[in-house]
């Protein structure tokens, strides 16, 4: 006949149908951010495992040997780099290779045809020798003027250290929209201790603990921030599903593969319950804190 | 064996609003185990204040306050609930939580203190049909007449068989022939050991019952024994 209930009637306060509404739009910011976050992370392990024991050579036909044989100085260069100690195997580029690694920048746009295009040779290295790099580039040098030696580290460093930034500043996005959960909890909560006062008061009458009456609204919040978490993430997974689908037809070329492991879908599907507990710890606090103010 | 402290214990106490003036002056008394008291003054006299002390809805300005035996200043804050629960409060507005049906609400201070659902069940419902309730058990608080919620107010704080009953103008919305109802479930239980204080500006029920009495006039106490009462 006595049926489970809340003494206090905080299903019927605003904030229960707001609150819910911007906890969703956090998680939703939150998502995104921590999606784009990890997906170049991801990116950049990639890279760095891909790039790691190779090197790059590139040849490039110099004023005087402009419209001489680059096949023939490429050649030679490619004879150095065999005979170099550390060298486990080399493969050269073609010119149709060289030109579709530039046309995401450059199109397929015939006018670019004539442009003087750099021959490549990718090396694989033996990673457990140490290489004289400045004197490899020496060497290439001598058979075929202008050659670089490029072995991606600079390039690698400038890309972490974007790639970091971004983080940091997702982290910042994540802290901050956990920062206006946790007010906007805060604010629901004492707006809740105000409305009921009488309530609150009366428990306190009969005997109820402090904790008895945070009790209530540590549930309360559990619950909104479930809904408004569970929310959030919906929205936000619609938005990736749509951006990767945007994103499908160039990402192959110059966008991040826009894919997640399993463990962080993991996070992003617990992002709901992180807020929820949040919110449940921020109501619990308050409200405590704001009783214990009380005769 | 049975304590012999004073229910309640007032020494010099004062009480003020915020910052306002002083509404309660050196009020000093005891009431000892088993009394029946009534409370009375004019309208704005500070009974509900008075009460509001003794129930620890309100903390004194000064002076000493000890309910069973113990000095409330230096209760801890976590044990004052304990003390709470062997005081039932009749408020005045009643303050009924009207989400709640009237067994809830009966049932609201033994949920508080952990009792079994069966044994809640039990006590409610057989309390709510003593007051005249039985048909009403599942009313919300806003379908019922004034002094329907009124019964449940009283039903409320009786459940747990205090052992001090506050009741503020428990008879104030009631017509005569409910208000000594109620009068003598509030003798009945006085005699279970029960401490009882009413607070009211009926004088006409008052001289119906030979009680002590404690006036209020002018932010001070005066108490009036039985025996003068009758001799005057």
């Amino acid at each position: 006949m006595i049926r489970r209930h809340s003494d206090l009637p905080l299903e019927r306060d605003s904030s229960s149908r707001f609150m819910p509404w911007i906890i969703a739009f956090m998680v939703f910011l939150a998502v995104l951010s921590l999606t784009s976050a990890m997906v170049l992370n991801s990116a950049v392990s990639r890279w760095t495992a891909g790039l790691t024991g190779t090197l790059t050579v590139q040849i490039i036909a110099s004023e005087e040997d402009r419209g001489a044989d680059l096949a023939a100085v490429t050649e030679k260069a490619a004879k150095v780099l065999q005979a170099t100690p550390g060298v486990e195997g080399i493969r050269i580029l073609s010119e149709r290779e060289v030109g579709a690694l530039l046309e995401p920048w450059l199109g397929t746009d015939e006018a670019f045809k004539d442009l003087p295009l750099p021959r490549l040779i990718d090396v694989t290295i033996d990673e457990t020798i140490e290489m004289d790099l400045e004197a490899l580039a020496a060497q290439l040098a001598e058979v075929a003027p202008g050659a670089t030696v490029d072995d991606h580290r600079k390039w690698l460093a400038d890309l972490i250290t974007l790639v970091r930034s971004v983080e940091l500043f997702s982290a910042g996005i994540v802290l901050l929209t956990a920062l206006i959960a946790i007010l906007t909890v805060i604010f629901a909560a004492r707006t809740g201790l105000a409305v009921h006062h009488h309530v609150i008061e009366l428990l306190h009458i009969i005997g109820a603990r402090d904790s008895y009456i945070a009790r209530q609204f540590q549930y309360h919040a559990l619950t909104l921030g479930l809904r408004g978490g569970i929310l959030g993430l919906g929205l936000a997974l619609v938005a990736l599903f749509a951006l990767s689908g945007v994103a499908g037809d160039v990402q192959s070329r110059v966008v991040p593969e826009l894919s997640l492991s399993a463990g962080q879908w993991v996070v992003l599907a617990g992002l709901p319950l992180i807020t929820a507990v949040i919110a449940m710890l921020t109501a619990r606090i308050t409200v405590l804190r704001t009783l214990a103010r009380m005769p | 064996m049975v304590s012999l402290d004073p229910v309640v214990r007032f020494e010099n106490v004062g009480m003020r609003y915020g910052r306002g003036p002083e509404i309660l002056r050196d009020i000093s008394f005891a009431l000892e185990p088993g009394c029946f008291y009534f409370l009375t003054g004019l309208s704005g006299a500070g009974k509900s204040s008075l009460l509001r002390l003794m129930y620890l809805g309100h903390r004194p300005s000064r002076g000493l306050i000890s309910l069973f035996g113990h000095d409330i200043s230096t209760v801890p804050s976590v044990k004052l609930p304990d003390v709470r629960r062997r005081i039932g409060v009749v408020l005045q507005d009643f303050r009924l939580l009207d989400h709640l049906s009237a067994l809830d609400n009966v049932a609201l201070p033994l949920r508080i203190a952990g009792a079994r659902s069966d044994q809640i069940n039990e006590h409610v419902v057989e309390l709510l049909r003593w007051v005249g309730l039985e048909q009403q058990l599942n009313a919300r608080p806003p379908t019922l007449s004034g002094g329907e919620q009124q019964r449940v107010a009283i039903a409320r704080a009786v459940i747990n068989r205090p052992s001090l009953l506050l009741a503020d103008e428990p008879t104030g919305n009631i017509d005569d022939k409910i208000a000594m109802r109620v009068l003598y479930l509030f003798e009945e239980l006085n005699k279970v050991g029960t401490s009882v204080v009413i607070a009211t500006h009926n004088e006409s029920l008052v001289n119906r019952f030979d009680y002590p009495q404690m006036h209020l006039e002018d932010g001070q106490l005066h108490q009036t024994s039985a025996a003068q009462r009758i001799s005057a």
